[in-house]
């Protein structure tokens, strides 16, 4: 027999530990279907029984006004699982209870994990366990502390106990005096429904009418049973009539009114509301003077995770892959007598190229979801929101938008999913859009080529251009927006706990880390390889007769070539309509990393060399066993970058005060880095722009043309892949368009009053 | 002598009982579900470094509110 248990409770209670305690690394993370809400399932094995458990979204209360609610409740009512353990946080009993009483009202079998008990006794309370659970009912009540992993065979016990025989609860929250009376009518009305009566446990549904609560009266509207709705709403007036009050406010008044009764004769608590140890680290975190140097800093520092700490793994995969595993796949293909074939070239040049620049973006991500998964599970997140709130608001967003803001500085793909943290659909999907404009890190490559290229020892002002540039323009669509289609529609309402600051558990927050990662590289890995293949494709094919043969044709004359050369001269206005521009930005959308790549390859001509490999052709050969051992030597020594990278952060921080200068440490001396042809590069930049700008003067104008084209348009696939997922194909394409149309017309304003003004 | 006043015009260490939670529909909702229902007590305990929103600490855990949402809320100190 195998059973299903689910696991409720408020955010912020621990219960993801606890999902992660029970079933361990038999887990698997998923959507709800149509929705962008996480879902968790898992196994959990005691003895010989074999239970499922699945992990609803945190709520705070069971009516239906936000899509974790909503997911909570129609699972627990038409799923029908065998129990459901709700971890509530010990330390916060009164509103965590509000939360059980609710789903004891469910008539479905309960167990408390009661969490975080080393909080609450730290906090001076001491808790009558029997008699908690008497007063509710009977219900299994098991004192746990997640993150130390205390607690959990004994909750194990008990959801195999319960699951094996379930006993409904047996607690009723006593309403009283005028809502009683018609919650009694209203059950009247529904047990003359028999099948109605089966579906929904009476006093429950009629409690939902008298809080007219949307989803319900939609439901039973929809099924025919609006009289139902009719005769709540008539009680609703009958109710405000002799009170004065809303029926919703009484109810929810009354389960408090039981809630307290129950913690009154169970818990001992020191009479004074006590100074918590988060309460002392928040006076300085959300000091009035404090609170905003200190959230720049830890913005800074998530910044610098994302752009340097990450680089040199980064550096290690795209060697390991575009060198040695490249390497390794020629030598296969020359052993199966392969060689020098276009099948070789497509393994090499478009399979093995293209699995690199999907896993090129792991060490990225991982350190952008560590970085994340810390913040959160600390606490932090929430107050960063509270101090940043106002000034997204002046946006037209939310608090929690900033963080997604500034996770696509470091990568777009991340960005998106961090809108989940939003409850307002509309701000998830106005920060989603926004976040493409700071600038992420891919672009920076492209700035850094054309800044050398064009300006030499000034290039960092073009670069910090572009970066303020996507911000400004990220706030001017922000206020428009609010001023115009969201003019009149009311701000998202504030109201947000901030959690007690908890030291993350390292083994959750990899696990966070892992899964996240996982799923993007799965995702998006699949898109990013087929378009590289197909890219391969049309670099390969001659565009017409007698111009080369399949693959061993200059890139100019490929299908590539042609339909590049086809969007050309929509550039021209922007002053680069050129087929190798337009190629080199057709190439960005699949990852922008690829666009100094593929410059590489179409201005300096060298690359593209369709010549067999043969063995007399190796350079320099080496054995498989001599690549592997240079390989986990550089991945050590990326593991020690990385290390250095993360110490940096100091000195780089404390350089930005003016003046002041310590030097960075460098644990290997600087060896040369492979130059990588960048002069041919520039100087054949240069040529090409200066030509098609019509000057010399001109072409720096049209450099800049070009980097405001790449900082504005269209985000990567993966990114893209990821708008489709969390806002659908709809908003997805409004996205591109927009992108698209806003790159084309900055790049051409920039160019022509450039050039006008250079002249 | 009790004083009635808006939770948003407490000032930081200020005590007060919840009298009535106004507003519509979901936003009321979502307050009351958070604790803040007649007879509860609440204390304000400061503001964002820029003015909005505002924390109080209310059943034993602590709630960030806006301004707006806090004006709506009628409390005795």
């Amino acid at each position: 027999m195998s059973f299903t248990v689910a696991l409720a409770g408020n955010p912020n209670v621990g219960k993801s530990t606890i999902f992660n305690a029970l079933t361990g690394s038999q887990q698997h993370v998923g959507n709800w279907p149509g929705k962008t809400v996480e879902k968790k399932e898992g196994r959990l094995r005691f003895g010989t029984e074999d239970i499922f458990v699945i992990d609803l979204p945190g709520t705070y209360s069971l009516t239906a006004y936000s899509i974790e609610e909503i997911i909570t409740r129609d699972y627990i009512v038409h799923e029908h699982p065998s129990a459901v353990v709700v971890v509530v946080d010990a330390s916060n009993l009164e509103r965590n209870l509000y939360l059980v009483a609710q789903i004891i009202e469910l008539r479905i079998p309960v167990i408390i994990a009661l969490n975080m008990a080393d909080l609450a006794t730290s906090r001076g309370m001491r808790i009558d366990v029997d008699e908690l659970s008497s007063r509710l009912g009977g219900i299994p009540i098991v004192i746990t502390i997640g993150n130390r992993r205390r607690g959990i065979d004994e909750l194990k016990e008990a959801i195999t106990q319960v699951a094996a025989n379930p006993r409904d609860a047996e607690l009723r929250v006593d309403y009283r005096g005028v809502v009683r009376d018609e919650i009694l009518i209203i059950e009247e009305l529904i047990a003359r429904d028999e099948p109605l009566a089966k579906a929904y446990d009476p006093h429950w549904l009629a409690v939902k009418l008298l809080e007219a609560d949307p989803g319900i009266d939609r439901a039973l509207m929809g099924s025919g049973m609006g009289d139902l709705v009719t005769a709540a709403d008539e009680a609703r007036t009958r109710i405000e009539e002799k009170t004065g009050e809303e029926a919703d406010t009484i109810i929810a008044d009354q389960r408090y009114t039981f809630v307290n009764s129950v913690i009154d004769s169970v818990v001992v608590r020191p009479r004074e509301m006590v100074f918590t140890g988060s309460d002392r680290i928040d006076r300085i975190v959300t000091h009035k003077i404090w609170g905003l140097p200190i959230f720049l800093l830890t913005m800074w520092i998530v910044f610098q995770f994302t752009a340097n700490v990450s680089a040199p793994y980064l550096d290690w995969i795209d060697v390991f892959f575009n060198e040695v595993v490249y390497g390794w796949a020629q030598g296969l293909m020359v052993f199966l007598g392969l060689g020098g074939t276009w099948f070789a070239s497509l393994v090499t040049d478009g399979i093995i190229a293209g699995l690199g620049g999907v896993l090129v973006f792991i060490p990225v991500l991982l350190f952008l979801y560590l970085a994340l998964a810390v913040l959160e599970d600390s606490g932090y997140m929430s107050r960063a929101a509270f101090v940043m709130d106002r000034v997204m608001r002046w946006m037209g967003l939310h608090g929690k938008s900033f963080l997604p803001m500034i996770v696509g500085f470091g990568c777009t793909v991340p960005a998106v999913y961090a809108t989940r943290t939003l409850e307002n659909e509309k701000d998830r999907k106005l920060t989603g859009f926004l976040a493409t404009f700071m600038s992420c890190g891919a672009r920076l490559p492209v700035y850094v080529v054309f800044g050398a290229a064009f300006f030499g020892s000034t290039s960092g002002n073009l670069i910090f251009a572009m970066y303020l540039l996507g911000i400004a323009v990220a706030l001017v669509i922000g206020l428009t927006l609010k001023h115009t289609v969201y003019k009149g529609k009311p701000p998202a309402p504030f109201v947000m706990e901030l959690p007690p600051y908890r030291l993350p558990r390292g083994g959750d927050v990899w696990r966070h880390m892992w899964k996240r990662t996982k799923g993007f590289v799965i995702k998006a890995g699949t898109v990013i390889l087929f378009t590289s293949i197909v890219l391969w494709f049309l670099m390969a094919i001659p565009a017409g007769s007698a111009k080369g043969t399949f693959n061993n044709v200059p890139a100019e004359d490929s299908v590539f070539g042609a339909l590049s050369g086809v969007a050309a001269p929509l550039l021209a206005p922007a002053g680069f309509g050129t087929w190798e521009a337009s190629g080199s930005l057709i190439t960005g959308f699949v990852a922008k990393e690829v666009i100094v790549s593929t410059m590489n390859q179409i201005y300096v001509q060298e690359a593209r060399d369709p010549e067999p490999v043969g063995e007399d052709d190796a350079v320099d050969p080496t054995t498989f066993g001599e690549d592997l051992v240079v390989s986990v030597i550089g991945f050590g020594e990326a593991a020690i970058l990385t290390v250095q990278e993360v110490i940096n952060i100091v000195p780089r921080t404390i350089n930005i005060i003016p003046g002041i200068h310590i030097g960075e440490i460098a644990f290997f001396s600087e060896t040369g880095d492979v130059e990588e042809n960048s002069s041919s590069l520039q100087t054949a930049l240069v040529a090409s722009f200066s030509a098609s700008a019509g000057s010399v003067e001109a072409g720096m104008v049209a450099a800049v043309a070009f980097t405001v084209f790449v900082l504005l348009y269209v985000p990567c696939m993966a990114a893209v892949s990821a708008m489709r997922q969390e806002f659908g194909s709809r908003w997805m394409w409004t996205q591109i368009a927009f992108t698209l149309a806003l790159a084309w017309v900055a790049a051409v304003l920039v160019f022509q009053i450039g050039k006008l003004l250079t002249q | 002598m009790p004083q009635r006043t808006t939770l948003d015009q407490l000032v930081p260490g200020q005590r007060a009982t919840v009298k009535k939670v106004g507003g519509d529909g979901p936003i009321r909702r979502r307050i009351q579900e958070m604790g803040v229902t007649n007879g509860a007590g609440i204390e304000m305990v400061k503001s964002s470094p820029l003015g909005d929103p505002i924390e109080y600490k209310v059943r034993g855990f602590n709630l960030a509110l806006r301004k707006e949402q806090a004006s709506m809320i009628e409390v005795e100190i």
